[in-house]
């Protein structure tokens, strides 16, 4: 085997005649070319994050949404969870936008993968607190529109006459519960196939440096 | 300053062109794909250049862009086609010189080489390159250590290729 690889090294460095050679101006056009690495890949898909759930915040945040929070009385809970929200999507834009710039095709492999790998997590950990606060919201607001909400009084109170407030409860929360992680799983889901295309042979060549330290 | 800047770079990428070349011949199978690498690597290379501060070679600089690149760049087509026809271009080996026994034993080693994973090419490219393991464990992130572990399993890889 070493043997062979030796001749293999030696047809390797004779062959430099038959690689194409680039002029001067086509490598000069080239670098003004849009770069199509997967960190650019990652860069737009990010920014489109941040901007789809600072948006939902605002398409909620409305005047007449604001007057329907207080009028169920959660209003200040609302605002309290909006502004917690804020800050932390202020931090998370923050971080990566350090962790970003860390990227550097100097670097070693190891590290530049490592750094990419850090961007990504940086994405699923904003996504994941959105989420979050996404599902707190749902719960809040359903718990307002019950016991605030004019439609809400009915149905308790019908449920009250029939005389099985347990089960209707009961089966609100569960209804609450099964809806909002079908929708988790959802988003889930599609993060994971997202990521999961874009990263996978990334995550596979930085597994094949990492395990070489065990 | 910019111009100049251009000019430099420009005139250094094509009198090294050649490293570029080879890590493209290594990681993509077609024309296309070589052209689409060399263009990506030589953005890279761009970008960084104003880092560039010169202490080092301009050649040993390039080698970890360019393999950084061809390691971390997303590629759309995920089944490898087997295309022949372009690695025979460029891996050409002229009958004349070598006998049949030698030719086809590197045929099939190129074709061996390709079959292997983006760091184990990484690997065995900066090998036949001539670079010792302290570059090569520079290069990859790895303790010279480890660059030796692994370019044993990748010769046993290609033994295992070449004798099913």
């Amino acid at each position: 085997m070493m043997d062979e690889l030796e001749l293999l090294k030696k047809d390797w460095q004779n062959k430099e005649e038959h690689l194409p050679k680039l002029s001067y101006d086509q490598i000069y056009k080239m670098i003004w070319k849009k770069s199509s690495s997967i960190v650019k890949w990652i860069f737009y898909i990010s920014l489109i994050e941040f901007v789809f759930w600072a948006g939902i915040n605002i398409v909620f945040s409305d005047p007449e949404s604001m007057q329907e929070l207080k009028a169920m009385h959660i209003y200040n809970v609302m605002m309290v969870l909006n502004f917690v929200n804020y800050g932390v999507i202020l931090y998370f834009i923050y971080k990566f936008y350090k962790n970003y710039r860390k990227i550097s095709f100097t670097d070693s492999s190891k590290k530049l993968m490592r750094t990419i790998l850090d961007v990504k997590k940086t994405v699923t950990q904003y996504v994941w607190f959105n989420l979050i606060i996404f599902a707190i919201t749902m719960i809040i607001s359903i718990y307002g529109v019950l016991i605030f909400g004019p439609q809400g009084k009915e149905i308790i109170a019908s449920a009250m006459q029939d005389g099985n407030e347990a089960t209707f409860w009961f089966l609100v929360i569960t209804v609450s519960i099964v809806f909002t992680a079908v929708l988790l799983v959802l988003i889930w889901l599609f993060y994971k196939l997202l990521y999961g295309i874009l990263l996978k042979r990334l995550k596979e060549n930085y597994n094949d440096l990492k395990k070489l330290e065990v | 300053m910019n111009k100049e800047l251009e000019h430099r770079f420009v005139t250094e990428l094509e009198n090294n062109q050649n490293i570029v070349h080879k890590v493209c011949t290594l990681y993509t199978n077609d024309r296309d794909s070589h052209n689409d690498l060399f263009q990506e690597i030589t953005i890279q290379l761009w970008k960084a250049y104003p880092k560039f501060r010169g202490d080092a070679k301009f050649s040993t600089w390039m080698y970890r862009v360019a393999l950084n690149t061809a390691i971390t760049l997303y590629r759309k087509s995920k089944k490898r086609v087997q295309t022949q026809d372009y690695d025979s271009v460029i891996f050409k080996i002229k009958t004349d010189e070598y006998d049949d026994t030698e030719e086809k034993q590197l045929k099939l080693m190129y074709d061996a080489v390709k079959q292997l994973g983006d760091i184990d090419k990484a690997l065995v490219f900066l090998y036949l390159e001539d670079k010792d393991y302290a570059e090569i464990s520079e290069t990859l992130g790895i303790t010279e250590v480890n660059a030796r572990v692994k370019m044993n399993r990748v010769k046993n890889k290609l033994r295992t290729i070449l004798n099913p």
